[in-house]
């Protein structure tokens, strides 16, 4: 459905006439993308994850023809994009995280004849269609109000209803939930997961930074670290490729300073914190899985003569995947 | 897969059905502004009052005679003012509907439709042009029991001069909103063309008074040669007589028209280079 091939994007790092005349209109800029290449398959949910200024909007703008990259392409549904925005338009139902983008003095209802007849919808058609996305994201009741009159949750969910009026097979959303209330926002996800993916056999591309979101309703994510795909594939082959550490959390009767050093000296082991409770002394523990390490613990730990009382494996979970991920390294910096 | 809702584009009836949409949320925002709505048409009236009062101060004056033809100011400035209307429109509507929908975060969403930029951009003056329309015939009506004289009108030139002023002025509104887009800010092209107008086009005194090389200036001005059309057509001359300004501005209409529309798809290619299609 969605080709991307060696996408490469870059701003100008100043803007205004002045610069343009000191710099003979060759304004230096700076790459933001970095050759991103991604196939998103028709049918699925795919998932664009990354911290703040990562790139994620910057792509899912070209990918609405909004922006032009520098070099590279994208094919969506065979057409190419880059030369022929109008036919690609044809295809895509765009929800900003813009939640003002629309006109404040007119109702909603107005708002999406507006926006609708410029997707293509008309008369009957259009009114039906209204009808069904405001009922889709439970706004119908304020439908006739003007919009400067919405809280931010309302206006988020009328952006979601204003990307489905014509109806096209592929979706961009551009943090979807971000600023609805949590009731809301679970209905959304249900939306965009159940309705509109499973049931309507579309393609959504789904930009976001809740990690929890991502892994429950993606098919796909990929990962973007400053302008390049680090990782890419399902949650669950994320969770296996992409963990390089295991946590365990082992309650021991006894723990002495011997004991502390004879844990931490154990090769492959990054993390040692102890701790006391009720239990006993608590000791979290990070693992390359790799290691013997676990075992070399725990017989440290045997003829320490401390007794194990309770030992329990830490579930992996999409924090801890997606910060190794995009942790800034030195050479990075 | 289900199928779209969008029917099968028929051209026409799609690029009219868009440019309907734009008129209508047009009409709508204005109607919702409605003290500003309401107040324009009052100004209106004290407008025409005022130069009835100053053309009263200049009748019989020997330079009124010479340089005004039929020696009526009163027809002659209501005819400079009501027209020249359509100039300051022209200019500021495009340019106002780019910057607006730059604020409002509207534009991104407008051009992520399978809307073409011709008709969104040329659509965004339709309300303007009504509007400024209904004005100016209000403008008129207001001025015809003050003594302005409108008997010998000929209609036919004076509605092709209305489309020429229309379509010309608006090609500069076109390069003034190109403008906005690109550098994010008003030019003062507003102002430049309001004051050139005043001053060099012969809206409230004739271009025979300024200095040669500036009556050379006024020839360039798309605005004096309108109004000469407008004059022309209220003193009841046909379109023949008036063939001279006519094809001036069918000549420019046709230079600038283009021009206009490349530079505004330049500057919106720009933008969308630049990722600055949103800023404001």
């Amino acid at each position: 459905m969605i080709v991307v091939d060696r996408l490469v994007k870059s701003f100008p790092t100043m803007y205004g006439i002045m610069p343009t005349i000191k710099h003979f209109g060759r304004i230096p800029r700076r790459e933001v993308l970095h050759s991103i290449s991604l196939s998103v398959r028709r049918g699925e949910l795919f998932g664009l994850l990354g911290a703040n200024g990562a790139g994620k909007t910057t792509l899912l703008k070209m990918l609405a023809t909004l922006s032009i990259p520098d070099s590279g392409t994208i094919q969506i549904d065979g057409i190419n994009a880059v030369r022929n925005p109008m036919a690609a338009k044809r295809k895509i139902g765009l929800c900003t995280s813009e939640e003002r983008s629309f006109y404040f003095r007119l109702s909603a209802r107005q708002n999406l004849e507006f926006f609708g007849t410029l997707m293509g919808v008309r008369g009957k058609a259009l009114r039906k269609r209204i009808k069904e996305v405001i009922g889709m994201v439970d706004l119908g009741s304020a439908m006739d109000r003007p919009f400067s009159g919405f809280s931010s949750g309302m206006r988020q969910r009328l952006t979601v209803a204003r990307a489905l009026i014509a109806d096209p097979p592929l979706l961009f959303f551009d943090e979807p939930t971000r600023a609805v209330d949590p009731v809301h926002a679970e209905e959304l996800r249900r939306m965009i997961r159940d309705d509109l993916v499973l049931k309507m056999g579309k393609t959504v591309v789904l930009a976001t930074n809740l990690l929890d979101e991502a892994w429950a309703l993606c098919d796909t994510i990929a990962v973007l670290k400053q302008g390049e795909v680090v990782a890419c594939g399902p949650p669950n082959s994320l969770d296996t490729n992409f963990t390089r550490m295991l946590r365990y959390q082992i309650v021991v009767d006894q723990l002495d300073d011997a004991l502390v050093e004879r844990a931490k000296a154990i090769p492959g082991l990054s993390l040692f914190e102890s701790s006391i409770s009720a239990e006993g002394f608590v000791l979290d523990i990070e693992i390359a899985p790799s290691e013997l390490s676990l075992t070399q613990l725990l017989s440290a730990v045997s003829s320490n003569g401390a007794t194990v009382r309770a030992f329990r494996t830490e579930t992996v979970r999409p924090i801890d995947i997606f910060s190794d991920l995009i942790r800034v390294t030195d050479d990075d910096e | 897969m289900s199928s779209t809702v969008v029917a099968a584009p028929n051209i026409l009836v799609d690029r009219f059905s868009k440019a309907f949409a734009i008129f209508m949320r047009d009409a709508r925002l204005a109607k919702s502004y409605d003290l500003q709505f309401y107040f324009q048409w009052f100004t209106i009236a004290i407008q025409v009052v005022a130069f009835f009062f100053i053309a009263k101060l200049t009748s019989g004056s020997p330079m009124v005679k010479r340089h005004v033809p039929g020696g009526d100011y009163f027809t002659w400035v209501i005819i400079g003012l009501a027209f020249s209307r359509f100039q300051t429109m022209a200019i500021q509507c495009f340019q106002m509907a780019v910057r607006n929908d730059q604020m409002l975060g509207t534009l991104e969403v407008v051009l992520a439709t399978p809307t073409g930029l011709p008709t969104v951009v040329l659509s965004a003056g339709l309300w303007a042009f009504v509007l400024t329309s209904c004005q100016v015939i209000f403008f008129l009506l207001v001025a015809v029991p003050f003594g302005l004289n409108l008997s010998h009108t000929n209609f036919l030139t004076m509605i092709v001069f209305l489309i020429l002023i229309v379509v010309c002025m608006s090609s500069i509104g076109v390069m003034a909103a190109a403008t906005i887009m690109t550098y994010k800010q008003n030019a003062g092209t507003g102002f430049i063309a309001g004051s050139s107008a005043s001053l060099l086009g012969g809206v409230q005194f004739p271009v025979s008074l300024l200095p040669l090389w500036l009556q050379k200036v006024s020839w360039c001005l798309p605005i004096t040669h309108a109004l000469n059309g407008m004059r022309d057509a209220v003193a009841g001359m046909s379109l023949v007589q008036t063939w001279y300004d006519a094809i001036w501005l069918c000549v420019a209409t046709a230079i600038l028209l283009p021009i206009s529309l490349f530079y505004f798809h330049r500057a919106v290619q720009r933008a969308k280079m630049d990722g600055t299609l949103g800023h404001y």
